[in-house]
């Protein structure tokens, strides 16, 4: 399926969850932040949040060093 | 010889001169910043990287929040720290040095760990808030506090691992708030022995912190808030990611408590 993630569209096998396209990219699921069509995905949907073809995501670690 | 004769006197005008020449900044705002109290939580990278750009626009007074002390592998990024100041207080080590730097600014320090439990009574009185913290835990406690909106004060938040780094500005009252993107940022990683961090990194989210504190301050520009500047100085790429509210947010909305 064909995804725009973080700006760039890119080629990904079919994936049914936000939390599948996650784990498919080695993303952990703390402190991540989703956007899917520029709204908010909560942390505890991610893995019943359904994806679909064209989907624009933002994905977004927090990162907390300082 | 006098301390008048052995430096040149910079005054008020001078110090500001540069910034009333921009475009929105009105001579009259200057006021806002002498009045202005700015709550520096953490003084480590981000403190060190903010604080003196604070301090040198002529923000009235600074208050340093930090339990910490100079450790020697501190020296290499936080830059108001040198070897002669290991095993010292960081609040006390960055007042003297922005004393120096500043001397008509007021400073406060207080060398404990903000939590729940003191967090109104330490930043009451403040303008804006800076989150310099490496602790995830705190941060959902600034995050709350700036929620409550009992200062009506906005939290900077930055943060800088490895070669990224990020800032975003919460209102008083959210909406959006650090939760509504992120949910708890209590497990975000944050262990820079571990993934080591780009000294210049820090300096330049503290001073993209700092020019957020002063906007705010000032009234002038656009915030960052309801945006999220993210920056990677591996690819050397930079971009801006919308912040939305969200309606169930646990903290700043309807699943607030």
């Amino acid at each position: 399926m064909e995804l725009k993630l973080n700006g760039s569209w890119r080629e990904t096998p079919e994936l049914a969850t936000v939390g599948a396209l996650l784990d498919h990219l080695g993303v952990t699921h703390q402190a991540v932040g989703v956007l899917q069509n520029g709204q908010v995905v909560a942390r505890e949907a991610f893995d019943a949040q359904p994806l679909h073809g064209r989907d624009e995501l933002e994905i977004v670690r927090f990162v907390g060093g300082g | 010889m006098s301390p008048e004769a052995a430096f040149p006197v910079v005054r008020d005008v001078d110090r500001v001169r540069r910034l009333v020449a921009l475009p929105d900044v009105k001579p009259a705002l200057l006021e806002k910043l002498a009045r202005a109290t700015v709550a520096m939580v953490g003084m480590g990278g981000l403190g060190c990287g903010s604080a003196p750009y604070l301090a040198a626009a002529g923000v009235g007074r600074l208050l340093l929040i930090d339990p910490g002390r100079v450790a020697a592998s501190d020296v290499g990024r936080q830059v108001l720290y040198g070897p002669q100041d290991v095993g010292r207080l960081k609040v006390e080590v960055a007042a003297e040095r922005l004393a120096q730097q500043s001397p008509e600014l007021a400073i406060s320090c207080e060398p404990v760990v903000l939590g729940a439990e003191n967090a109104a009574a330490l930043l009451a009185g403040a303008t804006v808030v800076l989150d310099g913290l490496d602790d995830g835990r705190a941060r959902d406690v600034l995050n709350a506090w700036a929620v409550r909106g009992e200062q009506a004060a906005p939290v900077i938040f930055g943060g800088a691992l490895g070669y990224e780094g990020q800032v975003t500005v919460v209102p008083p009252g959210g909406r959006p708030c650090l939760a509504c993107l992120f949910g708890s940022v209590a497990d975000a990683p944050a262990e820079c022995s571990v993934a080591g961090v780009l000294g210049p990194l820090v300096g330049l989210v503290g001073a993209l912190q700092a020019a957020e504190a002063l906007k705010w301050i000032l009234g002038v520009g656009q915030t960052l808030s309801g945006r999220l500047w993210l920056m990677d100085l591996f690819s050397g790429a930079s971009r801006v990611v919308p912040m939305p509210r969200r309606a169930a947010c646990p903290v700043c909305g309807a699943g607030g408590g």
